[in-house]
């Protein structure tokens, strides 16, 4: 790295460090034997906005892996996600994030 | 014998005899039982207006707790307070589902927009995870069991009865989402 862009990197880790404290929070949604695959998927693509594909991708992963990460964020917004998610009636826990995925 | 929903222009259709009606609008009005509060709503016109409930606890009735679960695996304490904040509106949302789906119980056809679809299934879905309680599904293997139960000659005992009723929702509720997910796709 040159040494001419060193004042822009500072200004850089400023603005994370700032708003890292809401980042690395995570939806998990939990596999169990009752909700339907289709049922997860409609719900996943009708609540977050997925893509069929995508929201299949996921919904394998709670199937076959019993667990995924399905939405990343702030604190707030995973919890509103939580709650939403218990309204469909699927299981969802908030959890600070480790490394995303 | 119910027939299958399906998508067309005017939304989702579907069509319940009268006796599987009876048994919907029984099952839906058992679980609103269930989900009532049983304190009212806080006085504090503040914490009433934000659906704020200091007075919650963790249900002790499995079933219930499915419906209204945990929100942080591993800690009762942050547990407890995402309860104090949500729990009322999250019962208050369930209910209103129930309700919506119980009164589209008042005809023998279905017709169903989006809105109603959603709250269909929902209802349809908690029925589900209320009936799985009470029957020990706990694995895909107890799924698989309940699911053999097909024919009502053999509802000898409340087990193989809630199964029956279990799998008749359940063939419901999929099929209903089957509908759902050709309307999405319809709209991409």
């Amino acid at each position: 790295m040159s040494v001419s862009t060193a004042p822009e990197t500072d200004r850089e880790v400023t603005t994370s460090e700032l708003i890292s404290p809401d980042i690395p929070w995570e939806l998990i949604v939990w596999n169990d034997p009752v909700n339907l695959m289709s049922y997860v998927s409609y719900v996943f693509q009708s609540y977050f906005g997925y893509s069929e594909a995508k929201a299949a991708k996921l919904m394998m992963q709670v199937h076959t892996e019993g667990r995924s990460a399905v939405a990343h964020g702030s604190k707030e917004k995973m919890e509103a996600h939580a709650a939403a998610m218990h309204g469909y009636g699927l299981w969802a826990t908030v959890q600070k994030g480790g490394p995303r995925g | 014998m119910a027939k299958a929903f399906s998508a067309g222009r005017r939304g989702i259709t579907g069509h319940l005899e009268s006796a599987e009606r009876d048994l919907l609008r029984k099952l839906f009005s058992d679980i609103i039982s269930m989900l009532e509060p049983d304190s009212p709503a806080h006085e504090d016109p503040l914490a009433a207006l934000i659906g704020l409930d200091m007075d919650v606890s963790v249900p002790s009735d499995p079933a219930l707790l499915r419906l209204l679960p945990d929100a942080v695996k591993d800690d009762a304490a942050a547990s407890l307070e995402f309860r104090q904040l949500t729990e009322r509106s999250l019962r208050e949302g369930k209910i209103g589902a129930l309700r919506a789906a119980s009164l589209g119980l008042e005809s023998d056809k279905l017709v169903l927009d989006a809105e109603a679809a959603r709250h269909w299934a929902m209802a349809l879905n908690d029925v589900r995870l209320v009936l799985a309680e009470r029957l020990d599904i706990r694995s895909e293997e107890d799924a698989d069991k309940v699911h053999e139960v097909q024919d009502w000659d053999q509802a000898e005992d409340v087990d193989s009865y809630l199964s029956l009723v279990y799998n008749f929702v359940t063939w419901l509720q999929e099929s209903l989402v089957q509908a759902m997910l050709s309307s999405l796709a319809r709209k991409d």
